[in-house]
This record gives C-alpha cells, sequence and structure tokens, in this order.
C-alpha cells in the first residue's frame, strides 16, 4: 500500500476532537502546529519487509493518536524518509532535523546504519528512538551515554530466550548441534551467545558443522545438504531473511526436518510464509515482541491485528510492535512532560526526561525504557503448531512462554559476554 | 548408499541445480554478448522479472484449478510471457549501439535501477513464494540421498537447452547467421543480413533465458528485491571464468562455480562466498579469456 | 569554450561553492561534503574512464580504502590528524592499485570493467566476512580528527563538517583538480590520449600501453582512497556497501551525467547527482526509478553529460553575442 512522503492525518471527527480534548491539553500557541515525526525505514532491498510493518504500525498508532486529539493537543503529521546505507541515511536524517524540523525522529533497523547515526544524533541534538538493530557485542565502545539516542532492545534477546527453552525443554535430549546462520553480526553473535549459553549452564554438546549463508542468499540446496550429511540433533538457526523460508522448505524438501530438533529464534519476523506445508510442528519459535495471535493480546493488539489484516490481508510481525512502541513512549512522554507544564508543549530534555525509565502498554506487550535509553520490551516465543485456521505456523497455545527482556540482556555497563556466564536467568 | 556418499551425492545434485540455472542465465548473457557485443546488467533483473512473475502466473493457474502437475510447463509460460519485455528494452537499447561500449553497459545499469523500484511497485517488499508445489512430482530417493524430480527436470531442462542453443547456433540458417553478424558485423550486413532483424531477436532469446531461469528456480527458492543485484555477480563470474562470448564457456563456468561452491561448503564453509572470486582470478591469471573464451579485444 | 572563459567559470562556481556555508541552511554545506569526496574520487576516475578509455565498474573499491584508512589509522591507531590519514589513504590506494591494475589492464573495455566488478565484490566480501578485523556489517568508526593540527573543539562534529572541514574539502579539491589538470595537460595524459583512441597505433608508437594504463590506474585509486577517507570522515564510520558494485556504478553514473569528455564534467556530475537525488528522495520513494530514468535519457541523448551542454550552449550564446568571434578551443 502507498504511504506517502507526507501523510498528513487528520482523524475524523476532526473538530470534535479538538472540541473534546481536556482543557489541559491546550496549548496556547502550538495547538495549530503539527506535531512532526520523522521517520527513517528501509524501503527497499532485503529489510524492506520490515521497514514496511514498521511503517504500518507507526500509521496506524498515528491514526488512532490523532482521532484522540494527537499528541498533547497536537495533530501528528509524519515525515517519512529512506533508509539505505550509512552515508545516505545519515544525509536523510539531517533534512529531517535541519530542514524538516521535525520533533522527533524514529526508525532504523540495520545495526551499521544505527551504529553510523548514533554520533550524528548526539551532534544534532535531536531526539531520535531506533527501532532495531541495537548490538550489545561492542556496543561499550561505541555510543557509552547517548542523551538523545533511544536504542531497542538488543539484537541478541531472543537468541538468548531460545536457547534458554531449548535448555529448558530439551535438555538431554540432544548432543550434537549444527547451526545456519546469516554470515553477519546478528547471525554470529545469535549462534555464538545460543553456546555460550549451553556452556554455560553445563549442557554437554559438540558443534558439528557451522553453516554461514551469505545473508539473504537463497541458495540453500547445498547448505541443507550438508546439514543433512552431519546429522544433528539440533539444528539452531537465526536466519530471518528471505532466506528462512527458503531454507524451511529446502529442508524440508530433504528431510532434514524429521526428528530433528530446530531453534528458530527469528522466524517469527517471516512468520506469514512458514507454511505448515513445510514448516514442522515442535520447533522452538521466536515471534520477538509482537506475537499476534497471543491467547493473552490486550484489546489494543487485537484491534491492531485485525486492522493489518483486514487493509493489507496480513498478519504483522515484530516490526509492527517496534514501530509502535517507539511513538506511543515518545506520545506518553511528551504528555507527561507536558502536564508537569501545566499543558505547555515541553522542551526537549524534559521529554528525555520523561521518557528515560518510562513505561507504556506496546502492542505485544509492556514495554519500558532504561535509564541508559535502551528498550525493555516483552518478548513472546513458544513452539510451532498446525493446530489453526491459518496456512502457517503458529505457536501452541500450551506452551507460549513471555519473558520481559531484563531477563535476556545485559545491564548497563556491562559486557554482554561475561554477563552470559554469571547472569542468573529463571528458567 | 552409505552416509557419506549419499550426502556427497545430496550436494553434487544442489550444486548441478544451482549450475542449471546459472547457465540459463549465463547462456542469455553469453549470446547477447557474442553477437551484440553487449554486457548486460540487467540480466540479473530479468532473472527476477521471471522469478516474481512466476509466482504471480501459477497461483493465479492454480487457483484458477489447473492441476499441480501442470507446474513445469506454467513455469516456462511464465518465462516466456516475461520475454515480451526483450523487444521493447532491445528498441531503447538500440539508441546506443553505435557507441562506445561503456554507454550500452550504463544503459542496462539504469535499467536494473528502474526494475529494482518496478518489482517493489509491483509485488512490494516482501518476499514472495511457492510453497512446496513442486514436490507433486516426487522425489528419486536412494537411502539417505533423496533429490526432488522436479530439481532433475531443471537440470535437465539446462541441458536441453544447452543442447538446443548448440544445435540452433550450428545447424540452422538463422544460427549461422548470428554468428556471422557476431564474428564481423559489417560484413554480414553488406551481405544482406537484416543485422536489427538479429539483434532483436537474439536479445529476446537472451532475454527468455534469463526470465526462464528465474522462473525455474523459484519453486526451490523465493523472489526477493535484492535478488536482480546479487545475482548479477554470480552470473558475471560464470561468464569471465567460461569466457566470454562462448556457450561451452557459459557451461563450463556454471558447472564449475556451482560445484565449486557446494563443495567449499563441506570442506570449509567459511570459505563460500571467497570461493568464486578467488576461481575467477585464478581462472584469468591462467588463462586470461576464459577457459573456452577467444582473444579479447 | 576559451580557456579564459573556462577558468573564469570555474572561479565562479568555486567562490560560489566556498559562500554556501555562509549563504544557505547549514544542511546544504553538510550535503557538499561527500560531493567532494566524489569530485576527488571522480577526477581519479575520469583519468582512467575519459582519457585512458578503461570503464572500472569496481572503482567505489577505491572509496572504500580511503575510508577503511581512516578507520585504521584515526581509530585502531589513535593518530587522529587527518593529513596523516590522507596520505596513508593515498599510500593504500597505491598499495591496492598496483596489484590489481597489473591483473586488470592487461584487457580493456568490457572484460576490464568486469574483472574490476569482480574485484570490487571480492573487497566487498572480504569486509564482511573476516569481521573481527574489520567490523563486518557493523563496520569500522572513523573518529573525528584534527585538521592542519586543530582541534576545533568549540564545533560540534555537525559544525565542523558544515565550517571548517567543508572549506578544507573545498580546498583539497582545488588542488586536487589542479593536480589532475597538469596530469592531463602533460606528455602522460597525452599518451593516455592516444591509448585510448588507438592503442595499436600507440604501441607502434613506441608507447608502453600496460605500464601507462597501470599509472593511470594506480593515480585513480590514489584518488579515489582520498575521496573515500573524506566520504569515511563525513560518515563517521566505513562500512561494507561503500564497495558494492552498485555504488561503483553510481560513480559511473555521475562521470557520464556530468560529461566525461569534459575534465570537471565528473565534477559537475557529482554535483548534479548529489543535488539531484537529495531533491528525489524527498519527492518520492520510487527515486530509484526516477535516478534509472535520468541516466538512460542522459546516455542516449546526452552523451557528453551536462558540462557538455553547457558547453554548447556557452558555445550558442557566444555565437549569438559575439557572431564575429574566432571560433571555440576545446578545452578538454
Amino acid at each position: 500500500m502507498q504511504v506517502s512522503r507526507r501523510v498528513l492525518l487528520t482523524s475524523i471527527a476532526a473538530t470534535g476532537a479538538a472540541a473534546t480534548a481536556p482543557g489541559v491539553f491546550a496549548p496556547a500557541v502550538s495547538q495549530a502546529k503539527p506535531c512532526r515525526i520523522g521517520i527513517l525505514a528501509p524501503r527497499s532491498g532485503i529489510a524492506a519487509s520490515a521497514g514496511e510493518s514498521g511503517l504500518r504500525g507507526t500509521q496506524w498508532a498515528v491514526e488512532k493518536f490523532n482521532a484522540g486529539g494527537g499528541i498533547a493537543g497536537r495533530k501528528i503529521e509524519l515525515v517519512i524518509e529512506e533508509e539505505t546505507n550509512p552515508k545516505d541515511t545519515i544525509e536523510r536524517f539531517q533534512k529531517l532535523v535541519q530542514q524538516e524540523t521535525v520533533d522527533c525522529v524514529q526508525g532504523i533497523v540495520s545495526t551499521g546504519v544505527g551504529l553510523a547515526l548514533g554520533p550524528v544524533v548526539e551532534e544534532a541534538r535531536a531526539l531520535t528512538i531506533y527501532w532495531d538493530g541495537t548490538t550489545q557485542d561492542g556496543v561499550d565502545e561505541k555510543l557509552p551515554n547517548p542523551k538523545y539516542l533511544f536504542r531497542s532492545t538488543d539484537n541478541e534477546c531472543e537468541a538468548v530466550m531460545s536457547s534458554l527453552l531449548a535448555i529448558k525443554y530439551w535438555n538431554g535430549q540432544f548432543k550434537t548441534i549444527a547451526g545456519i546462520n546469516p554470515d553477519y553480526s546478528y547471525g554470529r553473535n545469535n549462534m555464538a551467545a545460543f553456546v555460550a549459553l549451553l556452556k554455560r549452564f553445563n549442557i554437554e554438546h559438540e558443534v558439528i558443522t557451522e553453516q554461514w549463508p551469505k545473508v539473504g542468499t537463497m541458495e540453500l540446496t547445498s547448505h541443507v545438504a550438508a546439514l543433512k550429511a552431519a546429522k544433528p540433533d539440533l539444528i539452531f538457526s537465526s536466519l530471518l531473511f528471505a532466506d528462512l523460508p527458503v531454507f524451511m522448505k529446502q529442508a524440508h524438501a530433504a528431510e532434514l526436518t524429521k526428528g530433528t530438533k530446530l531453534v528458530f529464534p527469528a522466524a517469527g519476523w517471516q512468520h506469514t510464509l512458514m507454511k505448515k506445508d513445510f514448516t514442522p510442528e515442535g520447533m522452538i519459535f521466536g515471534h520477538n515482541t509482537l506475537y499476534f495471535d497471543n491467547p493473552k493480546a490486550t484489546a489494543m493488539q487485537r484491534e491492531f491485528v485485525a486492522w493489518y489484516a483486514d487493509k493489507f490481508k496480513d498478519y504483522p510481525n515484530w516490526e509492527a510492535d517496534r514501530a509502535y512502541f517507539a511513538i506511543a513512549s515518545y506520545k506518553e512522554a511528551v504528555e507527561k512532560a507536558a502536564n508537569a507544564r501545566g499543558g505547555a508543549w515541553p522542551a526537549i530534555d524534559d521529554v528525555i526526561g520523561a521518557l528515560a525509565g518510562s513505561s507504556v502498554e506496546s502492542l505485544g506487550g509492556k514495554g519500558s525504557w532504561r535509564r541508559d535509553h535502551i528498550a525493555d520490551q516483552t518478548f513472546v516465543q513458544g513452539f510451532s503448531t498446525h493446530a489453526n485456521k491459518y496456512d502457517f505456523v503458529t505457536l501452541d497455545p500450551a506452551r507460549i512462554e513471555t519473558m520481559y527482556s531484563t531477563e535476556l540482556q545485559k545491564p548497563a555497563g556491562a559486557n554482554f559476554w561475561d554477563w552470559l556466564k554469571a547472569a542468573k536467568f529463571q528458567i | 548408499m552409505s552416509g557419506a556418499t549419499s550426502a556427497i551425492g545430496n550436494i553434487l545434485i544442489g550444486g548441478i541445480f544451482h549450475a542449471a540455472v546459472l547457465f540459463l542465465v549465463a547462456a542469455g548473457l553469453q549470446l547477447v554478448f557474442g553477437v551484440q557485443k553487449i554486457v548486460n546488467l540487467a540480466c540479473g533483473s530479468f532473472y527476477a522479472l521471471g522469478a516474481y512473475f512466476a509466482i504471480t502466473f501459477v497461483n493465479l493457474a492454480l487457483n484458477a484449478g489447473l492441476p499441480g502437475w501442470a507446474l513445469l510447463p506454467l513455469l516456462l509460460i511464465a518465462g516466456l510471457l516475461m520475454a515480451a519485455v526483450g523487444p521493447p528494452i532491445e528498441r531503447l537499447l538500440r539508441a546506443v549501439y553505435d557507441r562506445d561500449e561503456s554507454f550500452q553497459l550504463l544503459l542496462t545499469f539504469a535499467l536494473v535501477l528502474m526494475f529494482q523500484d518496478v518489482f517493489r511497485f509491483v509485488w512490494g517488499a516482501n518476499p514472495r513464494s511457492l510453497d512446496n508445489v513442486h514436490l507433486i512430482y516426487g522425489k528419486w530417493a536412494v537411502g539417505d540421498f533423496s533429490v526432488p524430480f522436479y530439481n532433475l527436470m531443471v537440470i535437465g531442462a539446462a541441458l536441453i537447452a544447452a543442447c538446443l542453443i548448440g544445435l540452433f547456433l550450428k545447424r540452422t540458417n538463422f544460427g549461422r547467421l548470428l554468428r556471422a553478424t557476431a564474428e564481423n558485423r559489417a560484413m554480414a550486413e553488406a551481405l544482406g543480413v537484416n543485422v536489427r532483424a538479429v539483434y532483436a531477436a537474439v536479445f529476446t532469446l537472451g532475454t527468455l533465458l534469463g526470465t526462464i531461469g528465474g522462473a525455474l528456480v523459484v519453486p526451490t527458492a523465493a523472489a526477493s528485491l535484492d535478488m536482480a543485484v546479487e545475482f548479477v555477480i554470480e552470473a558475471f563470474a560464470v561468464v569471465v571464468i567460461g569466457g566470454l562470448g562462448s556457450m561451452p564457456g557459459a557451461l563450463a563456468g556454471a558447472l564449475l562455480v556451482g560445484l565449486i561452491r557446494a563443495g567449499s561448503l563441506v570442506v570449509y564453509p567459511e570459505f563460500e562466498i571467497l570461493a568464486i572470486y578467488l576461481i575467477v582470478i585464478g581462472v584469468l591469471l591462467l588463462k586470461p579469456t576464459g577457459l573456452f573464451g577467444k582473444t579479447a579485444a | 569554450m576559451t580557456r579564459g572563459s573556462a577558468l573564469l567559470l570555474v572561479a565562479i562556481a568555486t567562490v560560489a561553492l566556498g559562500l554556501v556555508p555562509m549563504l544557505a541552511p547549514p544542511f546544504y554545506a553538510n550535503l557538499l561534503v561527500p560531493f567532494y569526496g566524489y569530485a576527488i574520487a571522480l577526477l581519479g576516475f575520469n583519468l582512467l574512464f575519459g582519457y585512458a578509455g578503461l570503464l572500472s565498474f569496481g572503482h567505489a573499491l577505491f572509496l572504500g580504502i580511503g575510508a577503511y584508512a581512516a578507520a585504521v589509522i584515526a581509530g585502531v591507531w589513535g593518530i587522529k590528524e587527518f593529513e596523516v590519514v590522507l596520505v596513508g589513504a593515498a599510500l593504500a590506494g597505491l598499495a591496492a592499485a598496483l596489484p590489481l591494475g597489473w591483473l586488470a589492464v592487461r584487457y580493456t573495455g568490457i572484460f576490464f570493467g568486469m574483472l574490476t566488478l569482480a574485484f570490487g565484490m571480492l573487497a566487498h566480501s572480504i569486509l564482511f566476512k573476516f569481521y573481527h578485523l574489520t567490523g563486518g556489517d557493523s563496520g569500522m568508526r572513523v573518529p573525528r580528527m584534527r585538521l592542519l593540527g586543530l582541534e576545533f573543539a568549540a564545533y560540534n562534529k555537525i559544525e565542523l563538517l558544515a565550517g571548517p572541514f567543508y572549506y578544507y574539502c573545498l580546498t583539497l579539491s582545488v588542488l586536487a583538480a589542479f593536480l589532475m589538470w597538469r596530469i592531463v595537460r602533460s606528455p602522460f595524459g597525452l599518451h593516455q590520449r592516444s591509448l585510448r583512441d588507438n592503442a595499436q597505433k600507440a604501441c607502434y608508437l613506441g608507447v608502453r600501453v600496460r605500464q601507462f594504463r597501470l599509472a593511470a590506474f594506480t593515480i585513480s585509486g590514489i584518488y579515489g582512497a582520498i575521496g573515500g577517507a573524506i566520504l569515511g570522515f563525513r560518515i563517521g564510520l566505513a562500512d561494507p556497501e561503500l564497495v558494492y558494485w552498485t555504488h561503483s556504478g553510481h560513480l559511473v553514473f555521475m562521470s557520464v551525467l556530468g560529461g566525461y569528455s569534459n575534465f570537471l564534467g565528473p565534477v559537475v556530475g557529482a554535483l548534479a547527482m548529489t543535488l539531484l537525488q537529495d531533491q528525489l528522495q524527498s519527492f518520492t520513494q520510487y527515486w530509484r526509478f526516477v535516478l534509472g530514468a535520468i541516466l538512460a535519457l542522459v546516455v542516449i541523448f546526452l552523451p557528453r553529460g551536462l558540462a557538455g551542454l553547457a558547453c554548447d550552449v556557452g558555445v550558442a550564446v557566444g555565437r549569438r553575442w559575439a557572431p564575429s568571434a574566432a571560433g571555440s578551443r576545446d578545452s578538454a
């Protein structure tokens, strides 16, 4: 669907909303001026579907918030730019901040782009909330104490959670392990985290093969053959791009998935492509921060999923939740800070002060911001099942696991790998 | 079949399957280069076009009630239909035939850029795929070794295509005209060959090979936005290894790339991406014009 | 266009560029910093393409070399002096260009293009794969550096880029252009053109074809690396996407857009592309399509690029205003 570059969203009852808005949100000057939020989302390439998902989540949020009067009485207007590579994205960011003078920038899915943009965000003194792409591995040297930048939960959270689930449910049932992960930092860190956790809990294991397909490659027949030759008890895979359903198809065709335990922390990104035809039941399947069919979903999530299904004939993945969390927590912080000033639009420092430490109900569950500007969110994983009305797998409602990321990511200032060795995990 | 042999068998077949698809697209590239001296950077875009359209076409057909075993003919038809973009693009390229070959290369690069957004506009940001429809043809299994018949059919199709192209070039009149034009365009024109028609036909044939390659690969893979740009590299590696303009070169290059890639996965998986480039450089160091190439201009 | 009027135009353009940080919104000063990086890289690229007739489709490799050199020298080794980085980048460019060029210049035309494309993608794979060394997809940080020994502590990075660094790059570009002008005007440059026009004949005349091509390749590599160092400073990161083949394609695009048969054509192309891409990306989400269409139009209808167009317009205007003036001299 088309999301035009500038989306000026007027509520269904435009005048009515202003009239019914509580008097406290009636700042003298700025009520007429919309609140402009800049969005940086990938729209082409392998991360395009994530960008699209996030944009849709943002769009829904904006429609909903504007119907309720906007943020502190100001209607929201989105200014959308494309996230491409570090150089161009920095330029688009500066355009948003310097030319378009947006009040807040949200978006970013890629780790590399996020790392390059971070220092620019701080220098520009522009409040920015990343949707994704945070990696705790080596982050300490890069941007230790950002003020204006708020970053998503650590990329490795889902791997940690899946590893804990594998240990909890399958301890003693596997010995030989194979890994097939995309050959970049995300895949490397996830696999390493899995192995580190196995070591930490003294689970006997042997890594018999590690496949590192090029990011996004769909030529996986040889990888599948190599895995089959190795005959592992368990396969760990953080594949998450278009290669994921392709791998599943080819693995199924090669009968690799029969009898092998499968741990797929990031499978939820492509969940609607994981058809029942070739995706087995009983695999550890990660949906990250949004599981669309969660029996314990809030009314808001159900409303969103229904809206999404109706409008796009598809079901959302977690990027939509990341985007919603960014804009919802921003709204919450602005309104809290505005309240503290008797209704006037707050200064950026006030918003930052209100945002850090705050928490909101995001689509997939509770989400909050740590003092070091890293997000904490609710993660949902489980075991795949065919018992549903869709043509793709969902989670077995009897064995859905929910964990808050405080249990899954390292605290501020710690080193990720040291933390893995010593932290108290509740399994 | 023992475990080890079946493993090798699986990997070999995987490599050969990949080589088959590579060959189809590379053959298209070779044909166009051999006759028109154009290197078509948009070959990956044709490949992607074939893949995306095949998914739409097959889904439409299957939903309309066509039986599952019609898959292979449907894919071939889808590829054929998309070859229709060949003639208009060739007309566009006609504007730069007389110019420096770098202009031709650039025009194809412009096409790559344009196609990227066309795919996004028509098919959206999400990757598309066909479910395991191709398994309807069943599998051939011996012990641990198993390969879907579909994969074997694709390999067969590529071999048939190779033979047909070879026969076409060597035995038919038009093929002779093609080779003549490739050797010496001016002379061929002077002798009365309608070079324009030859160019149009060759380019369309090249496009057809590309779109069919994409269509045939899509059941076992998927169509995604970056596949066009990624595929160009491998296709070029095949062509450089095999020798620019050479059909047997396309076959040899494709096999080499497919098998070495597959093999490296067993021996040293980390090596996979680098393997192809190192082979390219290695071949060029030993035989600069490629395995089957004539002396470079 | 006469030599005098061309020089005047260049002088005016330089002054105009110099006024940008003072008169235009700060966004544009920041936007133009990478333009200088591209301008220098393209001056080198055009020695290879416009003058020696070799189309490299892997030239972004040198941009990457420059950026990673900056990351290593200033980041890993901690020498935060931009002059040292420039020298280091140039040396790295030289070191890479010699072996690669030695291999590549055995070929011409399309073969050369494909081989250079392969080299670029090989580098991309290496940068991606050996992530312990290169940071992989996350790249390597390029820290802020001192310019001419000055810290400019009062400026934050954005202000630094739009101010002192902008002028630094402008000066560097002018110097690089001047140096390249001398090169192409020298007997060396004439040799390159003779090679491009008829290599066999040049060979008969005693021109050592391969050595000259290698020299052109090496110089273009050095220029490319210097441009890459500027890009690295601006972005603050050296990442593998800098060397992806489509980035090389954009370099060629810029050359052709500006007009590669004109000395400053590629520089004009870099400027045009920088501004065009900025406007397009704000205008539509399908900017790649528009960019591709523009490239197609330029290739078909404007083979001499914008500079060629400007020259033609200038000549036409000149004829109208001074019909008795002597015929124009070729300035390229």
